[in-house]
């Protein structure tokens, strides 16, 4: 025991000085948030800000409607996650643990999304999203990605570290496919699935060339088109607003990590199966 | 009961698979395999951005990028991108989840500092990463100095602009499959660890002996996806330095947006797209023949 | 079920779609076609390159036209950076449905005649003061073989800025006016820790520098572009790049840079003078702790500058009420008033002789006196590199530029090569239009 506590002291030692060169960029954006836009660069006016300025933050939220972005942001990344939990359980069930012919060359194919440029497939989506007449919608930048060839290999993994056993016990109980993957496999997988839906969310969330291309409207636009607003410029950024908006794009995301991270202690088969 | 399964299983099972399959499949051929499909037949022709006419090429395009001098040396800096920053940016993330796979103090602190540059959106990141690179006044030169090592020129020079995305790359690419590897920990049985500590085997040990060979699913799992991931790099190329200086960090994938979006040759952009696929399936093979055949699944 | 009513109903449906098909066929290249009323729909596709408000000025400005226009109905659409837009604009014109009206960098203009995109609106123009009240340089930008494809609405030339804390503290108070005295004053301005340089005496904004190249051989005298090739290797292109790699040389200035990391190093004091957008004009002088000075960027034969920014532009494939309507658009945003204000907002130069000659703008100047310097600069801009397949030739020449201020090439060589590549591209494309 005090063997371990030593242990953990030491790894605090290793940790703090590599969290604090990481979290550094973190720590910057805020301050310059707060800052005035002359203080940004000046050297003689030290790290911290005068006086904390929180008017770049409403000043931020003025240059687009960020509260409709927000709503759009949330409904997008939403419904792609919905729908890929579905579409990717059931694949990565049918690869883990169905006999099927040519099953290598379907995950090969599975795996084809993930391996071809996404701006070689840019021009012939846009024409499909508009011939159904998806154009300035919000379907129109979920639709390419409820299919996830990314979500089906990571599940297939990990429900073949699920152990036989348990799939045959409950065959035994008299379940099928589909009761043995929602009953079995998807509860001992789960800390896979949310880092599935982290990632899935935050790479969504911060979409940006896909949604400016096929949205025109205010009202079916997200996050990222604000904040390119306030980045994308002939004069050098607009450094003050653009770290606010930041905080801003970025605050709900932290705020779910850090309340679904807490699954990765202590799960299941983590703990042990008996 | 189970004679029935038995009688059934081969046939039912495929059954089964094809519904199973179904949803994905459907998405897939409308979003990727059409696509792909589309770029195949483009690539044949002269496809220009805007104009609706199209004229057979052959094999000129194909022609056209082995020449091209760009497309090596983006090749080139793609590669070399990939070969250094995925097995740093591994070997980090994994030494990362087994510290953060235990009970220490603050823990979902480190976990969200370790994961939130994977959050940021490229253009902000891109942005404040060049005020760190920036010689003179950047946080960066002046540790480089307090640690006495020489300082440098970074994005502005054509030596150092590749390898300076990479160090951020390994900031944003840690944390990212640090959380993969994470949630593949929550799938070992951890008494397997408890006996190993019994017997005095040393933490190295249980590293290399038991933890990796556990999680190896997730692990070659995480060694594709980064090598993929890091052909697609493209954000913070297209915010910090455009490519520049000197072609110094164009990749593949700005390499390809510019021909297909800047210089409306749709062609060529599909020419491109296609080489690489079957260079990049061809890798995978490769990787899946090797690593792959030292996967070791808990399920089998 | 009643059969033979279902067949009916089935045919009926029949012929209504394919009616409805010839329809959608016949104004295919116009679904925001008006539908009963009189009202015209538009779209306007816009860049944002200055800064976040814009976006803000632009939706004011188009819901002030709204409501005073009750027959036109435009719909503001940011498209991204300029980059974004035309990348937008072009997959619309792809699909036969372009915006009426777009906003592009006026290299483009080449690219979009190419498409057959454009409506000339030279005649419209000509009814109209357009070709006595915008300065020549800014409608040059939209002209082609003495035809007009739209209106100049946000133009920018770069500019000398320089901080005046540094060259007070060494004694220097003018800013250069020729190319030897710029050379000079950058290395007064140039200060060394060993062999570490601390402050640059000159940085120009890098991802542009092509751009502000061009001006540099304009200074030497020549236009480096025709409508169907380039002159990089023209003695006056090969000197301005031999002026460059002598700056390099000397140790004044940096080899390369980028066009965020150069303002950046101008407000921290990293480089004493700095090339930058005039676009960038509010910028620097806002978020810089110092005074900013702003001059013309010196001349060595003459002075000259190149036009960043650009016109709106009005799609040639949509029914005349439509092309009309456009234009009542693009005449309203340029207007005497407009521009003034667009001006005094953003720090774009106007476009029009008469918004300079008001009183609002001439009370800016005094407040702004910076402004006044990129207006008297811009009667020596003109067009920024309008050849087809502008965006290739651009990269040839930044390639040549990098390569030899990196010291891996020669002036001459690297941009003989680049002259080449670039006519070789040119005519590429000019084959694929005919």
């Amino acid at each position: 025991m005090n063997q371990s506590l030593l242990k953990r002291y030491g790894l605090h030692g290793i940790l703090i000085p590599i969290a604090l060169l990481w979290i550094s960029p973190l720590l910057w954006i805020l301050v310059t948030s707060v800052k005035t836009r002359v203080e940004v660069f000046d050297a003689s006016s030290g790290l911290l800000p005068q006086n904390f300025i929180w008017d770049n933050y409403p000043a931020a939220m003025a240059v687009a409607p960020f509260g409709t972005y927000m709503i759009n942001s949330v409904l997008v990344t939403g419904s792609i996650l919905a729908c890929q939990i579905v579409t990717i359980s059931l694949a990565a069930f049918a690869f883990a643990r169905l006999t099927f012919p040519c099953k290598n060359l379907i995950f090969s194919l599975f795996l084809l999304q993930i391996m071809f440029p996404i701006y070689a497939i840019f021009l012939t989506n846009f024409i499909t999203v508009r011939e159904l007449g998806l154009l300035n919608s919000l379907p129109a930048m979920v639709v390419p990605f409820i299919a996830s060839g990314y979500g089906t290999f990571m599940l297939r993994q990990a429900f073949r570290q699920v152990p036989t056993e348990l799939a045959d016990a409950a065959r035994l109980d008299g379940c099928g496919h589909f009761a043995t993957l929602w009953h079995v496999y998807l509860p001992l997988v789960k800390p896979t699935l949310v880092a599935f839906a982290i990632i899935s969310v935050v790479t969504h969330w911060n979409d940006y060339m896909w949604p400016l291309l096929v949205t025109n409207s205010e009202s079916v636009r997200t996050l990222p088109i604000g904040l390119g607003l306030l980045a994308k410029s002939d004069s050098g950024a607009d450094w003050t607003r653009l770290m606010a908006a930041t905080v801003i794009v970025v605050s709900p995301l932290l705020l779910l990590f850090v309340v679904f991270q807490r699954r990765f202690v202590d799960s299941f088969m983590h703990a042990g199966l008996k | 009961m189970s004679m029935r399964i038995n009688f059934f299983k081969p046939k039912h099972d495929t059954m089964v698979a094809v519904f199973m399959l179904l949803p994905s499949l459907v998405f897939l051929a409308a979003f990727t395999y059409w696509p792909i499909i589309r770029s195949i037949y483009f690539s044949f022709h002269d496809v220009m951005l805007g104009s609706d006419k199209i004229f057979f090429l052959g094999w000129e395009n194909y022609e056209r990028v082995l020449q091209d001098s760009l497309f090596w040396k983006s090749f080139r800096n793609t590669a070399f991108y990939t070969l250094i920053t995925i097995p740093v940016a591994i070997i980090c993330a994994l030494l990362l989840a087994v510290a953060l796979d235990t009970k220490i103090r603050a823990v979902a602190l480190y976990r969200s500092i370790f994961f939130y540059p994977v959050m940021i959106p490229s253009v902000a990141a891109g942005m404040v990463w060049v005020f760190l690179y920036a010689p003179g006044y950047g946080p960066i030169n002046g540790m480089m100095e307090f640690l006495g090592l020489p300082k440098l020129e970074w994005l502005y020079s054509s030596d150092w602009a590749l390898p300076a995305i990479m160090v951020m790359s390994v900031w944003k690419y840690s944390g990212y499959f640090m959380l993969i590897l994470l949630a593949a920990l929550q799938l070992v049985p951890r008494d397997l660890y408890e006996a190993a500590r019994l017997d005095g085997v040393s933490a190295w040990h249980q590293l290399i002996h038991i933890t990796i060979p556990l999680i190896s699913p997730t692990l070659y799992f995480v060694i594709i996806i980064g090598i993929l991931h890091s052909y697609q790099i493209f954000d913070y190329v297209y915010v910090m330095t455009q490519g520049g200086p000197a072609d110094a960090t164009n990749v593949l994938t700005l390499y390809i947006y510019q021909n297909a979006f800047q210089y409306q040759d749709i062609g060529f952009a599909s020419t491109v797209a296609n080489m690489l696929l079957l260079f990049i399936g061809g890798l995978i093979a490769v990787i899946a023949s090797t690593i792959g055949r030292h996967v070791h699944y808990l399920g089998k | 079920m009643k059969t033979t009513k279902s067949t009916i109903s089935r045919r009926h449906f029949l012929q209504s779609s394919s009616a409805a098909i010839t329809a959608a066929g016949l104004f295919g290249s116009s679904p925001l076609f008006a539908q009963g009323n009189d009202e015209v729909k538009l779209q306007f596709m816009y860049p944002v390159g200055v800064s976040g408000d814009i976006n803000r000025i632009v939706t004011e400005m188009i819901t002030e036209f709204n409501t005073t226009h009750e027959k036109i109905q435009v719909e503001a659409i940011y498209a991204g950076s300029y980059d974004n837009t035309e990348q937008k604009v072009m997959t619309s014109l792809g699909v036969g449905d372009p915006p009426a009206t777009w906003l592009p960098i006026n290299s483009a203009l080449q690219t979009f005649l190419s498409m057959d995109a454009l409506a000339d609106v030279t005649a419209l123009a000509k009814a109209d003061d357009i070709y006595q009240d915008f300065l020549p340089g800014f409608l040059s930008i939209c002209e082609s073989e003495e035809k007009l494809y739209g209106l100049p609405f946000q133009c920018s030339t770069p500019v000398l800025y320089y901080n005046k804390e540094i060259f007070a503290k060494a004694g220097i108070n003018k800013a250069p006016d020729t190319w030897a005295e710029l050379m000079e004053t950058a290395k007064a301005l140039t200060v060394r820790d060993g062999s570490d340089v601390t402050q640059w005496g000159l940085t120009f904004g890098g991802g542009w520098h092509d751009w502000i190249f061009e001006s540099f051989v304009r200074q030497n005298g020549l236009v480096p572009w025709q409508q169907d090739k380039v002159m990089f290797d023209a003695p006056e292109s090969i000197d301005a790049l031999e002026f460059w790699v002598q700056m390099v040389k000397a140790g004044v200035m940096p080899a390369a840079s980028t066009w965020q990391g150069s303002a950046n190093d101008f407000m921290a004091g990293r480089t004493a003078m700095l090339y930058h957008s005039t676009g960038s004009l509010t910028n620097l002088r806002t978020s810089s702790p110092f005074d900013v000075g702003v001059a013309f960027m010196p001349k060595n034969k003459t002075y000259g500058a190149t036009i960043g920014g650009g016109p709106i532009l009005m799609a040639k494939d949509q029914p005349d009420a439509h092309l009309e309507a456009s234009w009542t658009f693009a005449r309203w945003m340029t207007n005497t008033q407009n521009q003034t204000h667009w001006c005094k907002s953003t720090g774009y130069i106007a476009a029009r002789k008469s918004s300079w000659e008001g009183e609002e703008l001439k009370s800016f100047i005094n407040e702004v006196p910076a402004a006044k310097v990129a207006l008297d600069q811009a009667a020596y801009a003109g067009a920024f590199l309008q050849v087809p397949g502008y965006h290739k030739v651009r990269e040839y020449l930044k390639s040549a530029i990098d390569g030899t201020l990196a010291g891996d090439t020669d002036p001459t060589g690297a941009l003989k090569e680049a002259t080449v590549k670039s006519n070789k591209e040119i005519e590429r494309v000019m084959r694929r239009r005919s």
